[in-house]
């Protein structure tokens, strides 16, 4: 297998953008080409989930590679859920680690608000089993809801634990420019003070307003290169050193310990084994907080915690910049939102700009080795990859 | 009648399923379609709930109660939960009824209340 770099990255503002989405995708797209300083791609990927639901428009791919003048390169939609941008990564990753391509754009791109927020929360359900789960109205939020319960009563996470992270994502968003919400919050406002309740009313009991990530309209590029490419180019190397996917029963209930995140641990681990690294050499880490619970489960099932205490980890500051391993100084999908096919995607541009030494005021300090963890479904397929420069 | 909820018994290693799986996740051997379908209990207790206030667009209801059910036979489902005050742990019945109306369909799932 062929050495894979990552040459080129380029994002959209998160936001609400007055855009088609084919050219939200294609402008991501054109500032990776432009940063990695290529015009010509052997193969495009295009992660997004909600095109043809959300958008009235199918085969994305062929838009997109058509808009920026890469034909006649091969070029794909991938559609996974909230884990399309992980698995076109993967995708892109496998066609240069295989000697097919040497360079591949990765791209990723959803327009959510062109639809109203219960439009766009049914698209998302439709993710759920159709019969054991979607009839009943479940949604994400729903499902999420469900699982806090749980780690509530098994572990002791409370609503403070859950706001604490809110708050540290939030306001790291404050530091990226590109990241969707741009508005200081404290515990005080939306837990403690008598408006909290109106401020941050529940969404899911015990899920609040602030524990969920917002609708977001954005996208995202990387290019990924051989390594001889990657040399021509003279791009800081950063090499995606580790990938693991895997997979959980569709119906949550099926699961036989509700409370495990087993696709989140098989897929960390799996990414940590091709790496030979272990989760305590992580320098800095994005973990899929579409829920604030998740951020606390990820960071005890991809090994940064064990089973249970990722919330003291988090009560310690070990999470925040500056801590033992920060997690989401981006602002996570929390702060910097979840246009669902680009987030994968994301995740992967703020670590590049963290080993490449670019995070401005939210850089971790001699960040090396970074960390992205893309949960799709509720926890049914999941992407986990490993990326470490190279000096 | 009452109306049931099924579930799928593999006919080569009896490994029950709901919902409706194509291969065992027991034996892996089964042939098309080769389960008896036996109806879930009703009886259970509460695993795990909710109470959801933002819904999806067909639903002209201000919240819906969620929940998690480990039925008596030890399977568990997702069904509606129309309990004042939830908690985890305690026994509810189920009885199926419609859970979701489209314009020219009515779906029939479990709603669970306090046994
Ligand atoms: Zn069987």
């Amino acid at each position: 297998m062929r050495d894979v770099y990552v040459a080129g990255i380029g994002i959209t503002t998160f936001t609400r953008l007055e855009y088609p989405l084919s050219e939200i995708a294609s402008y991501a797209s054109m500032m990776a080409l432009k940063d990695a300083g290529v015009t010509e791609v052997d193969q495009v990927y295009v992660a997004n989930m909600g095109a043809a639901r959300v958008n009235h428009q199918t085969a994305l791919a062929s838009a997109v590679v058509d808009s920026l003048s890469l034909t006649p390169a091969g070029a794909a939609a991938i559609e996974n859920g909230p884990a399309s941008g992980g698995s076109a990564i993967k995708a892109g990753f496998q066609a240069v680690a295989s000697g097919m391509d040497d360079v591949v754009l990765v791209a990723g791109a959803e327009r959510m608000r062109e639809v109203n927020n219960l439009e766009a929360t049914d698209f998302v359900a439709t993710l759920t089993h159709p019969i054991a789960e979607y009839i009943y109205g479940v949604t994400l939020p729903a499902h999420a809801a469900m699982f806090t319960r749980l780690y509530m009563d098994k572990y002791g996470v409370t609503e403070r634990h859950l706001a604490m992270v809110g708050v540290k994502n939030q306001n790291a968003a404050l530091n990226n420019v590109w990241a969707h919400l741009q508005q200081e919050i404290t515990l005080e406002g939306i837990l403690d003070s008598p408006e909290a309740m109106t401020n941050n009313p529940y969404v899911a009991e015990p899920l609040r307003f602030f524990d969920a990530c917002p609708v977001s309209d954005g996208g995202a590029a990387l290019v990924l290169v051989s390594e001889e490419k990657a040399k021509e180019l003279g791009r800081p190397l950063i090499r995606i050193t580790g990938v693991g996917q895997a997979t959980d029963t569709h119906a949550v209930h099926e699961r036989s310990e509700p409370t495990d995140l087993m696709a989140v641990r098989k897929a960390a681990g799996d990414a940590f084994a091709m790496a030979g690294l272990t989760p305590q050499d992580v320098d800095v880490a994005e973990l899929h907080d579409a829920f604030t619970i998740l951020e606390i489960a990820e960071s005890e099932e991809v090994g940064f915690f064990p089973k249970g205490e990722g919330h003291i980890a988090l009560e310690k500051g070990e999470t925040a910049l500056g801590g033992k391993i920060p997690i989401n100084v981006g602002g996570g999908l929390k702060g910097r939102g979840h246009p669902v096919g680009a987030t994968g995607i994301a995740q992967a541009w703020e670590i590049v700009t963290q080993l490449r030494g670019d995070g401005g005021a939210r850089q971790v300090q001699d960040a090396k080795i970074g960390f992205t963890c893309n949960f799709g479904g509720f926890g049914n397929n999941v992407v986990c990859l490993t990326f470490e420069r190279e000096d | 009648m009452a109306r049931e909820i099924y579930a799928y018994r593999c006919r080569r290693c009896d490994t029950m399923h709901y919902p409706f799986r194509m291969v065992c996740s027991g034996c892996k051997q089964n042939d098309f379609f080769e389960f008896d379908t036996v109806p879930l209990p009703k009886n259970g207790k509460l695993l795990t709930f909710t109470k959801v206030y933002n819904l999806p667009a067909q639903y002209e209801v201000a919240t819906l109660g969620l929940g998690i059910v480990e039925l008596d036979n030890g399977m568990r489902m997702l069904g509606q939960i129309e309990i004042d005050d939830p908690k985890i742990g305690m026994p509810v019945k189920g009885s199926v009824e419609v859970v979701r109306k489209e314009p020219y369909d009515d779906y029939y799932g479990m709603v669970f209340r306090a046994a």
